[in-house]
């Protein structure tokens, strides 16, 4: 696997994904630095929302070598660039943001051919709708981590085979890890 | 004769397994669309022992969550407890003694042991072979007789601590080790003289579900299942953690991809398991087992934080996003059999229903670590 | 009651008690020293059901189900914290489990413990033949402490 591909090539996707938001927001200022997010200050603020780019991020401290955030449509051409490099998905999870109303879908991926490369990939897409295009086609074993992700978060993974219930009963109507849930 | 073709215009059947069905080791079950004998689809339908884990690691603080790690996956909970422990520690900066890490990898490996002789057992009694199930829980209780002395449980232990280990071992248990591998060590060629030579065993496991490397890899599939199709990797070797380093031992690798290849891994597993105790039995320093300074409160800075680890199944790894509270704001679960067992709805069409089961139990599935 | 001298628990575990639940019936503690070894995987041939671990809502109609399929008389023995209250899993604003085995099954004994050992689980099997017979078969072992 040669991760400098890799890292390249996730850096032109994210890049494309600025340019649109640089288009939609005439105003917005330039990508972050690489490393920023460890630099900010423990007590700052409230945190901004992290801008979409490819962060090269300290493994002793995070766990992950790389860590990349994108746009949610992007994220099946990321899981083919990953796929081609030879990488596993490990997991598929949701983040629930309530105070930016957003939700943020995390995939894990690891190398299993070889020494240890993480790459953590997350696209944020807008609580009121929270719809993202499915990469099962990619990874098969994605189809059970994204039903898994829509029992607790009701994120819609558009295309997928079979988006039911998986770990919550088939009758069910909550999404429990959202941060309004109040039990039943 | 695993995979014979199926006949067109035939009438296909539904059968249901599980949830209550002793072969699936619990609660799991699986939808199962049948043309005779030969499976055409099996479906399994999780969620019936999802215990919450997720939500109450948001509703608890960091420590008040240690317990959970036993109950996650009771056979290997060492393993758990670990992985969790070792991510706070990462994520509060708490160093950990030396000692302390030398217990903790020689009461994992012990578990390891014990979970590996359990599923030994269970996995024999799903073939037809009740008496091997006996002797691995004679083995297996001498085991948890050594860990109950120090951790003070049988089953789901809440050992390790931030910081290091929640008391120190005495001489007797690391001598009880030593006592324990010297006997494992005249069992285990016994276990390979009546159960793995079985030709039997041999006949219901060899060429039985196939599982490629590309297959795992596409699934997400770890641990032994990955190992017993010829890729070497164990996150002790490759992601290497706590003393894991310092320490001598082999990753056995099957290239077969088929039951017996994942048995071997596990049967091979366990002589490893136990060079890795007697070497550090042989270093283990005096000292101290617990970090001096462990905050009461534990604050980690806000963000999110990855840690893995090599269970008795696989990799377990935790996503813990937090925004600097005394509780996660996020606890992902990744646990091994979860994975594991996604790839069995395509690896198992057109087996026969029993070598469906005899797939399965080599997957070694552990239902409440799934549902989480 | 002769029954009472040989009960047959059902084979059904559902979390981590049903391993200790195994190693009661396997080599070192021997349920079968009290007659009561013969786990049936069918509830038709049970008399006595041992809730062994969590009961998920969604796990919930099938163990209903299993108690009605068992022919009378049965008895229920709800072993560990989890089958008598919940257990660790309880708290506000849970949504996956139920509360405790004795909502919805008559419980004839509880056996504490996260999860009791074995020792626990034949003490209980031996509580149940006393309730059915009205007399122990088996010496009580007192537990050296003294009573308040």
């Amino acid at each position: 696997m040669n991760k400098e591909n890799v890292i390249q090539e996730l850096q032109a996707l994210a890049a494309e994904g600025m340019a649109e938001q640089r288009e939609e927001a005439s105003a917005a200022p330039v990508a972050e630095p690489a490393g920023e997010e460890e630099a900010k200050p423990k007590k700052a603020l409230p945190p901004e929302p992290r801008r979409n780019g490819v962060l090269e991020v300290e493994y002793a401290v995070r766990g992950v070598h790389l860590d990349v955030q994108i746009k949610g449509d992007q994220v099946v051409r990321a899981a083919q660039i990953l796929d081609e490099a030879g990488m596993t998905l490990e997991a598929i999870t949701g983040v629930d943001w309530m105070k930016d109303q957003e939700l943020e879908v995390v995939y894990d991926y690891s190398y299993t051919g070889g020494p240890c490369f993480r790459v953590v990939v997350r696209a944020r897409i807008p609580r009121h709708e929270p719809t993202i295009p499915t990469v099962s086609e990619v990874f098969a074993g994605a189809n059970w981590h994204e039903r898994e992700t829509f029992d607790f978060f009701g994120i819609h993974f558009e295309g997928h085979p079979q988006l039911e219930y998986l770990l919550l009963p088939e009758d069910c109507d909550f999404h429990p890890l959202l941060k309004d849930f109040k039990g039943c | 004769m695993s995979s014979q073709p199926l006949s067109q215009n035939q009438e296909y059947f539904e059968l249901n397994l599980g949830p209550q069905h002793p072969a699936t080791h619990g609660v799991l079950r699986v939808k199962l669309l049948m043309d005779g004998e030969y499976i055409v689809d099996a479906e399994p339908v999780l969620g019936y022992i999802h215990r919450m884990h997720e939500l109450m690691g948001e509703n608890r603080s960091w420590a008040q969550y240690l317990p959970n790690m036993g109950r996650l996956d009771y056979l290997s909970a060492l393993s758990y407890n670990l992985g969790y422990v070792e991510l706070v520690e990462k994520m509060a900066g708490i160093e950990v003694p030396e000692r302390a890490e030398y217990i903790r990898v020689i009461t994992t490996e012990m578990n390891r042991i014990s979970s590996h002789l359990l599923w030994f057992g269970a996995f024999v009694l799903d073939l037809g072979g009740f008496t091997p199930l006996l002797y691995a829980f004679d083995d297996r209780e001498q085991i948890l007789d050594l860990l109950e002395s120090v951790t003070g449980s049988r089953l789901t232990y809440c050992y390790y601590l931030f910081g290091g280990c929640y008391n120190d071992v005495e001489d007797d248990f690391l001598s009880g080790c030593l006592a324990f591998i010297k006997r494992m060590r005249t069992r285990l060629p016994m276990y390979h003289n009546l159960v793995t030579k079985n030709v039997i065993l041999r006949q219901r496991l060899e060429g039985v579900g196939p599982v490629s490397a590309e297959m795992c890899r596409k699934y997400g599939a770890t641990g032994p299942v990955l190992r017993g199709s010829g890729i070497h990797y164990d996150l002790r070797k490759n992601e290497p953690y706590s003393i894991y380093p310092e320490l001598d031992f082999d990753v056995p690798v099957y290239p077969e991809g088929d039951s017996m290849a994942r048995f071997m891994v596990r049967m091979d597993e366990m002589e490893q398991s136990m060079r890795i105790i007697e070497q550090a039995i042989a270093k283990i320093p005096e000292g101290p087992v617990m970090a001096e300074k462990v905050p009461k409160m534990i604050k980690p800075a806000a963000g999110d934080y990855y840690h893995a680890v090599e269970a008795a199944r696989g990799t377990f790894a935790i996503r813990a996003v937090s925004d600097g509270k005394n509780q996660a704001y996020r606890m992902k679960l990744r646990s091994p059999t979860f994975s594991n067992l996604s790839l069995f709805q395509e690896a198992s069409r057109g087996m026969l229903l029993a070598d469906g089961l005899a797939f399965m139990g080599s997957l070694d599935l552990v239902i409440p670590e799934i549902d989480r | 009651m002769g029954r009472a001298n040989s009960l047959w628990p059902m084979t059904f575990g559902l979390a981590c008690c049903a391993i200790e639940m195994m190693a009661a019936g396997a080599s070192r503690f021997d349920l079968s020293r009290f007659g009561a070894e013969v786990f049936r995987p069918s509830p038709r041939q049970c008399d006595v059901m041992i809730v062994a671990g969590t009961i998920s809502k969604k796990m919930f109609p099938a163990v209903k189900t299993l108690y009605d399929q068992m022919p009378e008389p049965k008895w229920v023995i709800a072993m560990g914290n989890c089958a008598i209250s919940g257990g660790p899993f309880v708290f506000a604003g849970q949504y996956g489990i139920i509360e405790g085995a004795d909502t919805f099954l008559p419980v004839d004994i509880y056996i504490p413990g996260c999860p009791p050992r074995p020792e626990a689980l034949i003490e209980g099997i031996l509580e149940l033949e006393e309730k059915i017979t009205g007399n122990r078969r088996w010496p009580r072992v007192e537990s050296g402490l003294s009573q308040p």
